[in-house]
């Protein structure tokens, strides 16, 4: 199998599972009672929090809350911090875990700004940053990496736009795609107002995720219960999930300049293989809606996503599945909608465009044989799909 | 370990004339098979009636199940016993005891049914007897007599061997048992309507047999597993059910390349049937089912359905011809199908849903656009590739 939708989900890491399957046996307390093996628990989980702060760079200026992934996380910030009514601005390129707790808030009456039009490339256009201010808008929620196109907001450059231009504006990040490629230097911490990570993303477990604010900022919780983690998220804490997660991020961090050179090799091999592709043939016309450049800055690596109009990505992804290839489609359909996500439409491609799009995201795991492998049933698969979509839609 | 036994009534099958102990027969074999894993139970067939004995602690248990299979009107979890007045209205007492307390005040009556007419009380006689004694204990508790609007309904068969006391009916499905008419083969898809055209006939006493028409190459594998999980329930009305999976890219695919853009929703179904009937040939089954409704979508207009049905010569049943969505959708949550039917799934790849399809398709230009690709060679192709599913194998 040649699994390439490392931005969907990630196999968990066999070090990772070593420590949730000790974890699992051993740490069954409950960290939140007052007797020895309780105690040990907590002290488990501190210890866990303690490798975060550290792998991270997390100053004692901003708290970590555990949540049951980056959803729960994005959900808890954004309405924690606003539901009081506070402006919110967002791009408008965000995952829906962002997106529909705008919505949610907006149907409240608090309307959030997009900032769509002043979208370039995928990312925010920072010389736009005053249109925040004018805006009153007092938090700013932006993905880090892009979830469908890789493209990249740097925390840094957009707080010292947000600082110049908007200084009341708070900056949030969704995390969870770029730990795994992205150096989270100490100087990044000091823009942010709150940051979200996943596990599963990184090689660690589902179900785990957690949220740094600052601890200044007054956070209304979303989880009523029994006040741990200082009541801003009730519910017993899973500390083997907890465990796994700070392993995780931990063996991230400590490979992420071998990762980002290794996610280069393999993402110049697969840009310059479909750039031959497209000499090579004549019917096909590839559109990168990832940027092609090195630039961390700018985008990460790990992601390309590509279009290759009038073959359906779907259809696409299922002719290389049967090879044994798995790669996501470029412009996620929604549970219950066939309607392609906002990020490519966003970005100015058609629906239709959108639709003919494919998504590969790298691991550590993947090799440059894979890359080859799916360049050629790439190839194969397209040239057998072509005559069949090629009167469905007009070349674009 | 105490016993309890189950009443189990039909309905349908007590119309039928001299053929009605085979009907009779096929239900205590269904209900034999459906309970075939639990301990100590026994099945009788009394006149009228089957009656099941059963561990106290398996009787909800078989119960459930018995709900489920075609045939029986109702069931009651019932005491046998002697047919004394005294043993009678105590276990009444007891049962209604329970409920009198809650309620405070309570309007109860006594139903007897005798088959046996040697008994020496007719039916009122028996309601009076076993009525009264309860009253007598429970009447100061604020029990009352009501016989048009009991709260609470003390049922008494008299049978020729035995007498059962009971407090409850639950329905069933009514119909005729599985076996007792045949075997079909059903087109199922993914969506609300064909699970319920499979259910329809199950519950007319067909086996019923599936064929889907799979483009994972397409369309990914999704609408495979949905159909499988679809057959897994419905068979649990049968048992004994398979699922036949036919590769249908290659025919899709030569469709769309060769043939008039307005007629390709015909030809896929002309298709589909010619496959389900040679299939059903070979397997000696008596019919095709679909899900089509009249009017439904474009393939479904009265035109395109003899278009569609002139291919096969065998009968296409087709129980939901006459029902509207709503209807369809009801019945669709009664089985259990709807809430897989509506998870998001392609069933057809917009490339080879024509833009317009015909509403009424001419049987000479179908035949013409059946000269453009070779459709013999393609259907016996995939006849052969057929995977065969037993749904047993599934539980």
């Amino acid at each position: 199998m040649i699994y390439l939708d490392n931005a969907a989900t990630t196999a968990i890491s066999p070090k990772v599972m070593d420590v949730l399957k000790e974890s699992m046996e051993s740490d069954f307390a409950n960290p939140g009672t007052i007797y020895s093996i309780g105690l040990d628990a907590k002290k488990k989980v501190e210890r866990a929090k303690q490798d975060i702060i550290t792998a991270l760079n997390i100053p004692s200026t901003h708290k970590i809350v555990f949540t049951s992934g980056g959803t729960e996380a994005n959900n808890l910030f954004i309405k924690g911090f606003c539901l009081s009514g506070k402006k919110v601005a967002y791009l408008g390129l965000e995952h829906p875990s962002i997106l529909e707790p705008l919505a949610y808030l907006g149907s409240l009456g608090n309307k959030p700004l997009s900032l769509l039009e002043y979208q370039t490339e995928g990312r925010l256009d920072l010389k736009q940053a005053s249109a925040l201010s004018k805006s009153q808008s007092r938090l700013l929620c932006l993905s880090h990496v892009n979830n469908e196109l890789g493209t990249v907001n740097d925390p840094v450059l957009v707080f010292e736009a947000l600082h110049v231009n908007s200084p009341d504006t708070r900056l949030f990040m969704d995390g969870v795609q770029a730990v795994s490629s992205m150096r989270i230097s100490s100087k990044v911490w000091t823009g942010l107002a709150a940051y979200s990570l996943s596990g599963h993303k990184i090689h660690g477990p589902k179900g785990i995720g957690l949220l740094v604010y600052d601890s200044k900022l007054a956070i209304t919780p979303s989880i009523h219960g029994g006040r741990q983690q200082d009541g801003v998220r009730s519910g017993t804490l899973p500390v083997p999930l907890i465990r796994a997660m700070a392993r995780a991020i931990v063996l991230a961090v400590e490979r992420i300049d071998e990762m980002q050179d290794h996610f280069n090799f393999l993402h110049n091999r697969l840009v310059q293989g479909l750039c031959e592709l497209n000499e090579q043939l004549p019917e096909l016309n590839i559109r990168f809606n990832s940027l092609v450049i090195d630039d961390l800055q700018k985008q990460s690596p790990s992601i390309v996503n590509f279009s290759f109009a009038p073959v359906e990505g779907e259809v696409l992804l299922h002719h290389l599945e049967e090879k044994n290839i798995f790669v996501g489609l470029g412009s996620a359909c929604s549970a219950s909608s066939k309607k392609p996500s906002k990020i490519l439409t966003g970005i100015g491609l058609s629906e239709e465009q959108a639709r003919c799009s494919l998504r590969v995201s790298f691991s550590g795991n993947n090799t440059i044989e894979d890359v080859d492998l799916l360049l050629k049933e790439f190839s194969v698969a397209y040239q057998a799909l072509y005559p069949i979509f090629k009167d469905k839609y007009s070349r674009n | 370990m105490k016993t309890k036994t189950l009443l189990i009534r039909y309905d349908e099958i007590g119309l039928k004339g001299r053929n009605r102990r085979h009907f009779e027969n096929q239900l205590v074999s269904n209900i034999r098979y459906a309970l075939r894993d639990i301990k100590n139970i026994k099945i009788d067939k009394i006149h009228g009636r089957i009656l099941g004995r059963v561990d106290l602690t398996d009787a909800e248990k078989c119960t459930l199940r018995l709900t489920q299979i075609p045939g029986i009107a109702s069931i009651s979890i019932g005491n046998s016993m002697e047919p004394d007045f005294e043993t009678m209205a105590e276990l009444g007492v007891s049962l209604i005891h329970e409920k009198l307390q809650a309620q405070g005040e309570l309007k109860f009556c006594v139903r007897t049914r005798r088959s046996n007419k040697a008994f020496p009380f007719t039916s009122r006689e028996v309601d009076f007897e076993v009525g009264s004694r309860i009253m007598g204990v429970l009447s100061s508790k604020g029990l009352s007599v009501d016989i048009k609007r009991a709260e609470f309904v003390l049922e008494i068969e008299i049978g020729p061997q035995e007498t059962i006391v009971f407090d409850n009916r639950v329905s069933g499905l009514s119909g005729l048992p599985v076996g007792s008419s045949g075997q079909v083969l059903s087109l199922l898809s993914g969506g609300i309507d064909s699970p319920v055209s499979t259910f329809k006939l199950i519950n007319r006493g067909c086996r019923v047999h599936s064929i889907f028409f799979d483009n994972r190459t397409f369309l990914g594998r999704g609408g495979y597993d949905k159909v499988v999980r679809l057959a897994h329930i419905l068979n649990r009305f049968q048992g004994g059910g398979k699922l036949y999976v036919v590769p249908f890219q290659d025919i899709q695919v030569a469709i769309r390349d060769h043939c008039t853009d307005s007629n390709r929703v015909v030809l896929y179904r002309r298709m589909m049937y010619r496959i389900s009937h040679a299939l059903a040939e070979l397997k000696n089954y008596q019919g095709l089912v679909t899900g089509e409704s009249v009017g439904q979508v474009a393939s479904q207009t009265l035109k395109n359905l003899m278009a569609v049905s002139c291919v096969v010569p065998m009968s296409v049943l087709r129980p939901l011809i006459g029902m509207n969505k709503q209807e369809i959708i009801t019945h669709a949550k009664q089985i259990g199908t709807y809430e897989i039917s509506i998870e998001p799934q392609p069933d057809c790849c917009s490339v080879f849903m024509p833009d317009h399809p015909g509403t009424s398709c001419k049987i000479k230009y179908l035949e013409a656009d059946e000269r453009l690709y070779p459709w013999e060679e393609l259907m016996s192709s995939a006849l052969n590739s057929v995977e065969t599913i037993d749904l047993d194998g599934l539980d």
